[in-house]
Order: structure tokens, then C-alpha cells, then sequence
């Protein structure tokens, strides 16, 4: 095997592979409805394209900026909030309430943002979590605007068939857009500048990189893609109250799902947000040997996140990309025939992948 | 505002900070050694509740003689999950240490669900109610210092003093003071880091079993109380600052001071107040009131 093949290989695999992936992913979702599914699987998911969007929110400031934020919540009951008052006071169409709720929700971050970004580590993690709490209670304490803990009912969109349709494809779509804005942001100097204050933001500073407004900037992109999301929660649901639309398990499921596929990359909340959604679903539904794992579901997810965090760290496209590329320089080392080549990440990935994880496993460790 | 109604404040906010000191003070250590952030911080407290509970309906213990076999319990657990678990991501990110607790924490709080059930639980002895009436007027109203409330409060300043004692004078406090100021050269000088880790997580643990059981004492508990706890000992130790005893208590007097008062006006935004606080203290000043750069 020649270098210049093997480099081609990699070209190919690099750069082409994501974006092949990504069209078949999103034709297989677009015709999911055609082949005919049942509510359940129109309600499992859209609520994992809620799940992708806002996973991908996080992304934006925690994997992307590396400011772990615990408090995205906040903008997606801020967005579901928005939308509902918006809807049940005024009368006004969803469509118009949707980029106001992702205004709102991006405004908002900006006024917490000035402030709070100025903390590091756990201090701007925890600020943040008071803060979604502290949102939270302001927006349950004013009961003449938001009816306080009894929730807000929206209008229903009919008929029904109509609706699932509706709701499937428009979330779908908004994980595309988020996923394009995504990959285009990445590519700006703006990236650029996330990506340089991550890996050291006192000498990014020094760079002349204005690490105020690029973080400030990531925060309010972050906090508008999960105000349409919270947007999109609240017209879906039909009602919303705080302790639902506010619940600190949003923001964990966001941040699980980016980890899980990879933080601080464009495909990392799609693929954990899929992986995410279907362990969670097994452990809410299956029953393997009869056990019915529903009683244990949230022990059993307590125990995944601490798996996932423990094995892989750097998530699970990291793992793939990296237990394929050492299968086949073993295969290369070893020097049989093209085939072969093709097949070693089959037939070698497995070993690999299993040399990563006991890598990872050792590599935090005192 | 009448006088009683200023004397029964301050007393409120004494006796709450004395029980908030020792839910903050295993936290800050955890914190301020290991760089941790232990969201089962909380989790354990409920354990130390519980056990108290049982040891009280099954046993007949009562809550204050429990305090030392909760703080067993929770010493076990502590070692048990800091060396199995936790040492596995010390060098790792926040995020990582950040998420692995509070996927331990829905493991701890999951599995009381299931064995103990969501249903209120709350120990009464034959003195709990009754209090001591300070000053009382014509009609007999006075400044209400229920004893149960006051004896929380004395033990919490002894395990307090204790700790104090523990951290200063005794060679594996030391040890662990060493590891925290800078791990690297404490290991250069033969201290066994992994070790030091357990021992301090598992005096975290311990400490949130005590404030467990003086919590039962005076509060009905179920398995998801825990988790307010775990809140409150952050704001604390941001308050008062990481890296001492004293801040600690600085800083529970604080946040009691805020959270009675908040309480008097605006029950429904104790929180919002007491994290507007947190922000503008982060903010204003970073390493909280009396806070130092490691821990002392």
C-alpha cells in the first residue's frame, strides 16, 4: 500500500464520509414519515430533534467556547415562555412567536453574559446553574404574566395527522439549519476564535483575539438555538408550567448527548443525541429476558452517564474515527491485500476500540 | 418591625447557619483539595438522614447519639466510590469530574427511590416541639429557641471544631492540606495521592452525613431533598471563599441572613435573591469574602 494511496484514502474518508453520512441520516429521517410510522415514533422522534437542537445549543458554548454551562435551560424555558404568552395572551401566529422567542432568549444571554462569562470553571458552571433556578423562580413568582405554577395551555394545532407531520418536519429542519449554522461557524474566523480561547484564553487575549464578544457572541447563538427549541417545546406540548419547561434535566441531557457524540464538534450532539435517545428509550420501554427496566430507568441512566464519562471522554465519533485509523495501520504494518485494507476496520476495529477505551480508562486516573 | 420580630430573626439565622456550616463544610473541603465539584454532595446527606431514620424506627437510636453511625456510613461510601470511581477522571476536565458525580448522584438518589420509597419521613422524638422563650412579653410571646434547633447548632460548631482539629493537627490532615496546596509535590514527598483522595472524599461524605442527621432532626426528609442541599453548600462556599473554615462560617451566616430575610418579604424568590448574591459576589469579587487561593 502506497502513501499516497493511503493518503487518498484518508482525503476521502475525512472529508467526503461526514457529509455522505449526513444526506443518507436525513433522507432516512424524511422518509421515516412516508413508510408510515405510529405516534410513537413521531413523538420519540421529535423529541430527539428537540434533544439534537439543543444539545447542539450547548455545543455552541460548552464544547465549542469550552464554558460548561449548566444553565441552557433557562433559554429554553425562556423560548417556551415567550411562545406561549405570545400565543395564549395575544393570538399571535406560532411563526411569528418563534424568532421572537429565540430574540428573547439571545438577549437575554447577552445581559447574563457580560457578567457571567467573566467566571471560569466550576464558578461560571454553578453561576449558571443559579441562574436557569433563579429564571425559573422569577417567571413562577410572576403570576399575573406567566399564571405561576398552574402552567400556560397553548392553542392546538389540528387535525392531528397534520400536526405530527408538521411538527416532525419543522423540528427536523431546525436540526439542519442549527447543524449548518453550526458547520459555517466553525469555518468563520469566529471558530476560529472559539476554538483559540478554549485551548488557551489568556493567550488568545494576547493574540488580539477580543475573547469578550467572541464568548458573549457564542452564549447569545447558544441561547437562541434553545429558545427555538423551547420555542417549538411549548407549541408541541400544547401547556407548559416551570418546573417542566425548567427542569435542570434538560440542560444534563443536552450535555450528556454533546459528550456522548463529541463536544466542540459539528456532528458530536447529532450523533449523541441519536445514541442518547435510543438508550433512553430502551431503558424507559425494553424488556430484555422479561426484566421490565422502566422501574429502574433513571438509576440505569445515572449509571450510562458515568460509563460514558469514565470510557470516552472525547465521545463516541472520537472512539470510531480513532479505532478505524489505528485497524488499518495494523493492517498497513501487516501489508496484505486491498481487501483486506477495506475490511480491517471490521475486522480489526473491534480490538482497537477496545485498546482506546482501557486507554481512556487509565488516562484521568491518579 | 417589633423587636421580637428582629430578636427571632437573628436567632433564626443563627441556628440555620449552624446546620448550613457543616452541609458547606465537607463540600469546600472536597472542593478545595480535589478541585471537585461533588453534586452528591446532597445525596449523601439524604443517606445520613436515612440512616438516622431507621436507626430511630427500627432501633430506637436517638437522632443525636446516631450522628457518629451516620457519619460511619457515609465515610465507607465516601472511600468506597472516591477510590473505585471518581479516581478514575482526577486529571480530567471539570465537565467530566462535573458530570460523573451527577451521574452518581441519580444512581444514589434512584436507588433510595426504589428501596425507601418517595413518601415523607420524619423522626419525632419526645422533645422535639418544645423550645425555650426568651424575653417573653405580657401574653407570653417571646423569641422561640426550639432546643432541638439549639443542640443542632452546638453540635455542629463541636464537629466543626473537630474538623478544624482534624485538618491542623493530625498528620493525615496535613497530608491532605499538602495535597491540595500541590499534589505533585506532596507525591514527590511520599504521599500516597490516591489514598489522600479517598480519605478526604470519604471526610466530605462524613460531614454530609452528619448534616444529614441534624437535618432529620428538625425536617421531614424524602429521598430528593438532598439535592437543594447541594445548591446551597455551592452558594456558601462561593460566598465565604474557598480554602478555609472560617469562610465557611462566613459564609452560612451569610447565606442564613439571606435566606430569612428573603423569607420575612419573599418566600417564593429565596433562590432568585440568594443567586443574584452569588453572581454579584463571583463578580464583584472572585475569591468570595474571605476565600484564599487553596486550602488552609
Amino acid at each position: 500500500m502506497t502513501a499516497s494511496a493511503s493518503r487518498a484514502a484518508g482525503r476521502f474518508r475525512e472529508d467526503r464520509l461526514p457529509l455522505a453520512l449526513a444526506l443518507v441520516a436525513l433522507l432516512i429521517a424524511a422518509l421515516i414519515p412516508v413508510m408510515g410510522a405510529t405516534g410513537f415514533a413521531y413523538r420519540t422522534l421529535t423529541s430527539m430533534f428537540l434533544l439534537i437542537v439543543t444539545a447542539q445549543g450547548w455545543n455552541l458554548i460548552g464544547g465549542y467556547t469550552g464554558y460548561a454551562s449548566f444553565g441552557n435551560v433557562a433559554f429554553f424555558g425562556l423560548g417556551a415562555y415567550t411562545t406561549a404568552i405570545l400565543m395564549d395572551r395575544l393570538g399571535l401566529p406560532f411563526l411569528i412567536t418563534l424568532p421572537v422567542a429565540g430574540l428573547i432568549a439571545a438577549l437575554y444571554a447577552v445581559l447574563l453574559g457580560l457578567p457571567v462569562l467573566r467566571l471560569r470553571g466550576h464558578y461560571f458552571a454553578i453561576a449558571t446553574l443559579g441562574v436557569a433556578e433563579a429564571t425559573r423562580e422569577v417567571l413562577a413568582w410572576a403570576t399575573p404574566i406567566t399564571s405561576g405554577a398552574s402552567g400556560i395551555s397553548l392553542p392546538f394545532l389540528k387535525p392531528i395527522d397534520f400536526a405530527q407531520n408538521y411538527f416532525y418536519y419543522m423540528t427536523l429542519g431546525l436540526v439542519v439549519l442549527v447543524m449548518g449554522l453550526t458547520w459555517f461557524l466553525s469555518r468563520q474566523k469566529l471558530g476560529y476564535s472559539w476554538a483559540a480561547l478554549r485551548a488557551d484564553e489568556d493567550g488568545a487575549k494576547m493574540l488580539g483575539v477580543n475573547t469578550t464578544s467572541s464568548k458573549v457572541i457564542a452564549f447569545a447563538l447558544a441561547a437562541m438555538v434553545t429558545g427555538l427549541a423551547g420555542s417549538f417545546y411549548a407549541y408541541y406540548n400544547s401547556f407548559i408550567a416551570p418546573e417542566e419547561v425548567f427542569n435542570i434535566d434538560r440542560t444534563l441531557q443536552a450535555i450528556l448527548a454533546s459528550v456522548l457524540g463529541g463536544a466542540g464538534t459539528v456532528a458530536g450532539p447529532v450523533v449523541g443525541g441519536v445514541l442518547f435517545a435510543l438508550v433512553n428509550t430502551f431503558l424507559i420501554f425494553g424488556k430484555p429476558f422479561g426484566i421490565d427496566l422502566g422501574q429502574f430507568h433513571v438509576t440505569l441512566l445515572g449509571i450510562f452517564i458515568v460509563l460514558v464519562i469514565v470510557f470516552t471522554p472525547r465521545g463516541v465519533i472520537d472512539l470510531f474515527a480513532r479505532s478505524t485509523r489505528e485497524a488499518i495501520r495494523a493492517q498497513d504494518s501487516r501489508g496484505q491485500g486491498r481487501l483486506r485494507r477495506l475490511l480491517s476496520p471490521l475486522t480489526g476495529g473491534w480490538r482497537a476500540a477496545a485498546k482506546i477505551l482501557a486507554q481512556n480508562v487509565r488516562q484521568f486516573r491518579v | 418591625m417589633p423587636v421580637t420580630l428582629i430578636g427571632q430573626s437573628v436567632v433564626n439565622i443563627l441556628l440555620l447557619s449552624g446546620v448550613l456550616t457543616i452541609v458547606a463544610l465537607g463540600f469546600s473541603i472536597v472542593w478545595g483539595v480535589m478541585n471537585i465539584i461533588n453534586l452528591v454532595h446532597g445525596a449523601f446527606i439524604m443517606v445520613g438522614a436515612y440512616v438516622t431514620y431507621w436507626l430511630f424506627v427500627l432501633a430506637g437510636v436517638d437522632p443525636f447519639l446516631s450522628i457518629p453511625i451516620s457519619m460511619a456510613v457515609l465515610f465507607a461510601i465516601g472511600y468506597v466510590l472516591q477510590r473505585s470511581v471518581i479516581n478514575l477522571v482526577m486529571r480530567a476536565p471539570l465537565l467530566v469530574t462535573f458530570l460523573l458525580t451527577f451521574g452518581l448522584e441519580i444512581i444514589v438518589i434512584n436507588l433510595a427511590l426504589f428501596f425507601w420509597k418517595s413518601d415523607l419521613r420524619a423522626v419525632t422524638t419526645s422533645y422535639s416541639g418544645s423550645s425555650l422563650s426568651l424575653f417573653p412579653d405580657a401574653s407570653g410571646n417571646g423569641i422561640e429557641v426550639p432546643y432541638v434547633k439549639l443542640a443542632v447548632f452546638v453540635v455542629a460548631m463541636v464537629l466543626t471544631l473537630l474538623t478544624h482539629l482534624v485538618m491542623t493537627r493530625t498528620r493525615m490532615g496535613r497530608a491532605i492540606r499538602a495535597t491540595g496546596m500541590d499534589k505533585d509535590a506532596a507525591q514527590l514527598t511520599g504521599v500516597k495521592i490516591a489514598q489522600i483522595y479517598a480519605v478526604t472524599f470519604a471526610i466530605g461524605a462524613a460531614l454530609a452525613g452528619a448534616a444529614g442527621a441534624l437535618i432529620a432532626t428538625s425536617q421531614s426528609i424524602q429521598p430528593g431533598f438532598g439535592g437543594s442541599y447541594t445548591l446551597r453548600a455551592f452558594v456558601i462556599v462561593v460566598l465565604g471563599g474557598l480554602g478555609s473554615i472560617p469562610a465557611v462560617i462566613l459564609g452560612a451566616l451569610v447565606f442564613a441572613a439571606a435566606e430569612v430575610l428573603t423569607g420575612l418579604w419573599q418566600p417564593g424568590l429565596i433562590q432568585a435573591v440568594t443567586f443574584g448574591l452569588l453572581v454579584i459576589v463571583l463578580v464583584v469579587r472572585p475569591s468570595g469574602i474571605a476565600g484564599k487561593a487553596f486550602y488552609q
